[in-house]
């Protein structure tokens, strides 16, 4: 029965990229496939992280003839020290994404580029932060409330508001830890500080940072960047779309859009669907305007509209490589600068917008919030006016594509877990119900699955094939990013897909009317899973680390990623790695990091497993799930 | 304890009683012995239809445990309590099987009903797909108290569920001294756990019937149950283990359970619904099988509800009734203009119940006056013929029959409770007013219990119903110029259509051309839609392009073609429902015809029952057909083969309520004079095939003089 094979698979999507870089190769493109071979093998000390250049009397690389840098310090220190930047650099760059997102937020007007659609959450959020709403126009509470987020960057005392959302128990063992997340920006400039030369070299200082630093961004950064994104843009909803390459459409004005923050293509999305636009598309010969995604600016328009996802991290090629893209429109983060050269070889625009992601041989057009509006408008024209400029002898769309239901934010999972409540004996709009399956077995647990493509990896292959092997032992899949497109690429989120799980977890599928692998957005929304956790804790009765459930991240390659693998440790979930980090030069930090009586496991209760062999590693979350529900006692 | 390892722990006590039973019995009467399920086309249905295993002996049964067994799978996954579960329910029936074995009917004689006869899965289709059963409950164990058990009975009989019940409560409902048996749809099923067989007996059937699930697709069978069995469980605490594990069963077959039981219990949202309120079970039951019963408000003092459809109260019960048969009584539907009705009008002429004598044999009439735009009189019959039901849903009240032969007994109780002749009014306007609410805009009741009223009412009826069936009887295939489909059925045989012309009726016999025409208007979008007839291709057959066009659209494709009067070219499919079936019998070159009601053998050596499972669940079966009583003495029944004269045995009942107009038929058709008493039946022949040849020519039957049918 369970015939996966049915859905998509590797093997048809690697097909579709052979056919597309032939397409490269009549025009001369360059590919990452190329460049991962040109790149390989690898930098090994640079791989074992055992390579310090901090200062300039190196770079000093740790050999068994050469214990120690030139300072003094040993590999245990050196590799402790990159970790702890390596999680800065993802903190960052996800905590500036909810800075942006904030800003944006202090731009929203009635009638202007932005608005507050969701009122009701906003009031919740100003609730929580103890800020009265009665009376208060909505835009008024928006802009008090943007203040209030930004300064959660640099306040100088207190720590990060939304840790009260955590249960007590987590609240405790952060406080008792110390790693309590303050100001955003300090928990980065500290990793800075702690590594610069001179300073930190204790290993598990450096660690225990590095959680810190981490939990300000899934506490602080990211979960602002959800949250008032939702605010702005409204709370994801179950709604259909489809996903894989086959989404662009040869008759249609393509517009790819690419990155991560939302502003940018929610004002792309409004002015495609504008009749002026559609009509001079029209003019020009197209039968419309399709945009589609790539990366986690799909997942936030998937999630909000509906937006078909032409692919994840390592499709950003592809997309071009249709030459059926008249333009690749990105905002920030994951963005290959491959791109600049490779649209050069086709008709495609590629336009950058954002300062901070700059990018050789693309057109730059400056988008901001106040003037947001009139820049979409440019950018979809512009990709209008080059449909004619389009190569049809290079026209090839690869005819992959699945159906996919998308939309399932925290208030989302408890609407339809809603469904299934009998009025005269439940509560709705908690997360009982899927304790209560989990608790009676139905379902065995959850693993909340995430991250990139890595090409050290067989794309996607670790996200598919872990999935279906989760699916088949009734174990509920939530994904963000890169895992969620991989998911929908391959028809996971297809509702029909249950068919393929395993008993228990199919039968809740067609009770709740979901489909088994439940998209919940974006990098950044991995704060949402992180809400999920908590308010399973808080229904059950039991701890964050208790709770059959973990997180995984077989594909992983970003300083993002690591900045989330430590908070989802620090909250509580041991958390599943098929990439190795930068730290196996060091057996204190594996230990301090994956010790089953790790550090790790001391302050918060979870730790990480690292296993590159796929089978291994789904075992491994497997047995993982059922020792915890063996503790339990169910 | 966990869930699973209660559910486990339950199948293996199950299993191991199975096993016993069944090696003692085959000690006993030796492998050999033949093991056979009274009144069923489908052995021992659990284990043919989830296993594909076809038991005929006690060898054989007692080589089915094995695989029985292996259901009962243990890796702690949903999947092995959900096939634990049902293989508990089949080692259940096992267990009964076992019963069978030793006695042909082992619960005579006892308050139990035991085993479900095919007859009865089959009569539950019509009502099914009405949704006069919106669904079944099954009650386990004794309630909280006898009065709790009568008022949650009463509660699910006024809703129209289907009440079986296992173990304590039959001897609750019993000191209670209400009536329990399959007409009333409240069954006593069984004393022990192990009873539960049966039911899942009748589940699965009903799947085969009318769904077609291949014997053996253990998945085909839960998915139909899921989907269109809207069952459910309510368990009364304390619940054992062996009960879980049979609830294990019901859930994967989509029935939630309900229970009061909190000690090692675990809320499963949906499936296993913990409610210590166990008066508030009803509503908590529905919701949970998102079961949504339409409940018309009536100002009336009784219980209301298709459980007392088949009530019967006896003379001693009675406080007063009305006889056609003995003075003037009628119902009747008429056509007014909406100036002369004053809606809801209840309008008394005579003296009221309270007034007449008690026992006394009453006069009544009852006619109801409709008028609406939309309205129009060919509906005058079709809703008429609803009083029956409307009547007979009341609790303590009885009706037969029709125009000016009815029968209508008040109860005593029912008198005691306050009911009068204005109620019968009221719940003829509410009923009519509700079910047919996009044709009726006024209605008003007239009721008369005055003698000389009656006789002029009475009267006045008769001319319609004669100027009625003058019109149904100039009306032919031919004579209009659309048929209908009905897939009405659709909801549990999801590829049979009806094709219902005024001369052949729907194979249920429950909806006749004008049935099918006024809910084609009362719901254009509905189940009955108009079929032209414009392209004819083979008169003889009754074959149209259109008629097949009709058949591959609502039958998304599972159809090609079907033929109007043939049996042996592309026969008209059937649902399951079916009143009657025909199948042909070569030597004589005839047919035979059985109903549902019989539950003798024919002279094809087969049962309703196992001629029946020839077809259904919407297959074409060349030599086999499901058909309604009155299509029998049509001059289109089998009109391509040379009609009623291929018919050589019907049932003694069947052919005496049809003799009139089967005599009236053949004379016209083919000159011959009662015909009828040419067609054998059971007191001629029953599975003697020389015998029945011997009779044929003894009475030079018209068959003989016809060519070979195939």
């Amino acid at each position: 029965m369970n015939n996966w094979d049915e859905l998509i698979t590797i093997e048809q999507m690697e097909e579709a990229t052979r056919t597309l870089l032939e397409n490269g190769e009549k025009v001369g493109a360059d590919s990452w496939q190329q460049r991962a071979k040109n790149q390989t093998p690898h930098c090994g000390f640079g791989e074992s992280g055992t390579c310090c250049r901090i200062c300039t009397m190196g770079p000093c690389r740790i050999t068994p003839k050469a214990p120690r840098g030139i300072c003094g310090c040993d590999v245990h220190g050196i590799v402790a020290r990159n970790y702890l930047r390596f999680t800065a650099g993802g903190s960052a760059t996800h905590s500036d994404h909810g800075r942006e997102i904030c800003h944006t937020l202090h731009e929203t007007r009635e009638g202007g580029n932005y608005q507050v659609k969701d009122p009701e959450k906003l009031k919740r959020i100003a609730k929580e932060w103890g800020v009265e709403t009665e009376g208060k126009d909505i835009y008024d509470l928006a802009h008090e409330m943007a203040e209030l987020a930004l300064l959660e960057y640099g306040k100088p005392f207190g720590t990060q508001k939304f840790i009260k959302r955590a249960p007590e128990h987590t609240q405790e063992l952060w406080a008792k830890a110390d790693i309590e997340p303050r100001a955003i920006d300090r928990e980065v400039s500290q990793s800075l500080h702690m590594t610069h030369m001179g300073c930190s070299s204790l290993p598990e200082a450096l660690i225990r940072h590095s959680l810190r630093s981490g939990l300000s961004d899934g506490w602080g950064g990211s979960m602002m960047g959800t949250e008032f994104s939702d605010v702005m843009f409204g709370t994801p909803k179950p709604m259909d779309t489809e996903a894989n390459i086959g989404v662009m459409d040869k008759d249609m004005v393509n517009i790819i859009v690419h990155g991560h923050d939302p502003s940018l293509s929610e004002m792309i999305v409004f002015y495609a669907n504008d009749p002026e636009m559609i009509a001079l598309a029209k003019e020009q010969g197209a039968k419309g305007i399709n945009i589609a995604g790539v990366c986690c600016t799909a997942n936030e328009v998937t999630m909000r509209h509906g937006i078909p996802m032409a692919g994840n991290f390592l499709s950003q090629e592809n997309v071009v490589l249709t030459g059926a893209c008249e333009a690749i429109v990105v905002d920030v983060q994951c963005i290959f600068p491959a791109l600049g050269p490779l649209s050069k070889c086709f008709h495609t625009k590629f336009i950058t917008t954002s300062p901070i992601a700059q990018i050789p041989e693309a057109e730059f057009i400056r988008f901001n919030a106040e003037t947001a509006g009139e820049n979409a408008k440019a950018i979809v024209k512009m990709a209008i006016m080059n449909f004619k400029n389009r190569k049809p002898e290079l026209v090839n769309i690869p005819q992959l594509k699945t159906k996919a239901r998308v939309g399932y934010s925290v208030e989302a999972i408890k609407k339809e877990l809603d469904g299934v409540c009998n009025s005269h004996v439940d509560e709705f709009g908690s997360l009982k119900p899927l304790v209560d399956v989990v608790k009676s077995g139905v379902l065995r647990g959850a693993v909340a699955m995430v991250g990139c493509n890595n090409p050290k990896v067989r794309p996607d292959t670790a996200h598919i094939e872990l999935m279906k092997k989760l699916l088949a032992n009734d174990i509920i899949v939530v994904v963000t990013g890169c895992s969620a497109q991989a998911a929908a690429k391959a028809g996971l989120m297809d509702p029909d897909a249950a068919k393929y799980c395993g008993e228990g977890l199919k039968r809740v599928c067609k009770l709740v009317g979901i489909p088994p692998v439940l998209h919940m957005g974006s990098c950044v929304d991995i704060s949402r899973m992180m809400i999920l956790a908590s308010d399973v804790a808080k229904d059950w009765g039991i701890n964050i680390s208790q709770i059959p459930l973990c997180g995984c991240a077989p594909e992983w390659m970003s300083e993002k990623a690591v900045s989330i693998g430590n908070y989802v440790v620090a909250t509580g979930i041991d958390t599943y790695l098929g990439v190795d980090p930068y730290t196996k030069g060091s057996s204190e930090v594996t230990e301090l990091l994956q010790g089953e009586n790790g550090l790790c496991q001391q302050l918060v209760e979870a730790h990480f497993i690292v296993d590159t062999d796929l089978e291994s590693l789904g075992d491994k979350m497997i047995a993982g799930i059922e020792a915890k529900r063996a503790a339990l006692g169910i | 304890m966990g869930l699973f390892d209660r559910v486990f722990r339950g199948s293996d006590e199950m299993f191991a009683k199975a096993e016993a039973d069944v090696n003692a019995v085959v000690a006993e009467l030796g492998e050999n012995a033949p093991m056979k399920m009274p009144d069923t086309a489908y052995y021992l249905a659990c284990l043919y239809s989830y296993l594909g295993i076809k038991v005929t002996t006690l060898g054989e049964l007692k080589a089915a445990l094995p695989a029985v067994k292996a259901m009962m799978t243990r890796e702690y996954k949903t999947k092995d309590i959900f096939t634990s579960g049902v293989g508990t329910a089949i080692a259940a029936e096992l267990i009964e099987a076992c019963k069978y074995a030793r006695c042909e009917n082992p619960y005579e004689g006892t308050k139990y009903h035991g085993h479900f006869s095919d007859a009865e899965v089959r009569t539950l289709g019509v009502p099914l797909v009405t949704r006069d059963i919106p669904g079944f409950v099954v009650m386990i164990g004794p309630a909280p108290s006898k009065e709790e058990a009568l008022e949650m009975v009463k509660g699910y009989q006024t809703r129209g569920i289907f009440v079986f019940l296992i173990g304590g409560i039959i001897d609750q409902l019993e000191e209670c001294g209400i009536t329990m048996n399959f007409d009333v749809r409240v069954v006593p099923v069984g004393n022990d756990i192990w009873a539960v067989g049966h039911i899942i007996s009748l589940v699965v059937r009903a799947a085969r019937i009318f769904g077609n699930v291949e014997f053996g697709d253990y998945d085909g069978f839960n998915t139909y149950t899921f989907d269109r069995i809207f069952a459910f469980v309510n368990a009364y605490a304390p619940v054992p283990d062996i009960t879980v594990a049979c609830g294990a069963g019901a859930i994967q077959m989509g029935f939630p359970v309900i229970t009061n039981d909190t000690n090692d219990m675990w809320r499963v949202p949906k499936s296993l619904i913990i409610n210590e309120n166990t008066k508030d079970w009803i509503e908590t039951s529905l919701e949970a099988r998102d079961i949504k019963i339409k409940i018309t408000e009536m100002d009336q003092p009784l219980n209301y509800g298709n459980a007392f459809d088949g009530e019967i109260i006896r003379k001693g019960d009675m406080r007063l009734e009305a006889d056609g048969s003995r003075v003037d009584c009628c119902e009747f539907c008429c056509t007014k203009e909406a100036s002369e009705i004053e809606d809801h009008a209840i309008i008394l002429d005579g003296p009221d119940f309270d007034e007449l004598p008690e026992g006394g044999k009453i006069c009544l009439t009852i006619t109801a006056e409709v008028s609406g735009k939309a309205w129009h009189t060919d509906f005058e019959p079709v809703v008429e013929r609803k009083f029956h039901h409307m009547i007979n849903c009341l609790e303590g009240v009885m009706h037969t029959g029709q125009r000016d032969m009815i029968r209508i007994r008040v109860s005593k109780a029912a008198f005691d409770a306050g009911f009068r002749a204005k109620h019968l009014g009221e719940v003829l306007y509410c009923q009519i007013k509700s079910e047919y609410e996009a044709v009726v805009d006024k209605c008003q009741i007239r009721i008369c219990t005055r003698p000389e009223g009656c006789a002029e009412a009475r009267a006045e009826a008769n001319k319609s119903f004669e100027a009625r069936d003058a019109r149904l009887k100039s009306m032919t295939d031919e004579s209009v110029n659309e048929f209908y489909t009905c897939i009405l059925c659709q909801a549990f045989s999801p590829s049979h259509v009806c094709i219902v012309t005024p001369e052949r009726l729907g194979l249920c016999g429950a909806v006749s051309w004008f049935d099918a025409k006024a809910t084609h208007e009362l719901d254009p979008n509905g189940p009955c839609q108009i079929v032209t007839k414009t392209r004819c291709t083979d008169e003889r057959l009754g074959a149209y392009d259109d008629v097949n066009e009709a058949v591959q659209k609502y039958s998304h494709g599972a159809l090609e073609k079907v033929t109007l009067y043939s049996i042996m070219e592309d026969p008209m499919t059937s649902c399951g429902c079916f009143e009657c079936i025909c199948g042909i019998e070569p030597m004589t070159n005839g047919v035979v015809i059985t109903n549902r009601e019989h539950a003798g053998m024919t002279p094809l050596g087969m049962t309703f029952s196992e001629m029946a499972s020839m077809t259904g669940g919407g297959v074409q079966t060349p030599g086999f057909m499901g058909h309604g009583k009155q299509f029998i003495a049509s001059k289109k029944f089998l009109a391509a083969e040379g009609g009623m004269a291929r018919i050589v045995w019907l049932p003694k009942a069947l052919k005496d309520q049809l003799s009139a107009r089967i005599n009236e038929t053949a004379k016209e058709l083919y000159g011959i004079d009662d015909y009828a008493s040419m067609i054998a039946d059971e007191t001629v022949v029953t599975d003697d095939l020389e015998g029945l040849m011997e009779f044929l020519q003894k009475v030079n039957h018209p068959v003989l003089g016809l060519e070979p049918l195939m």
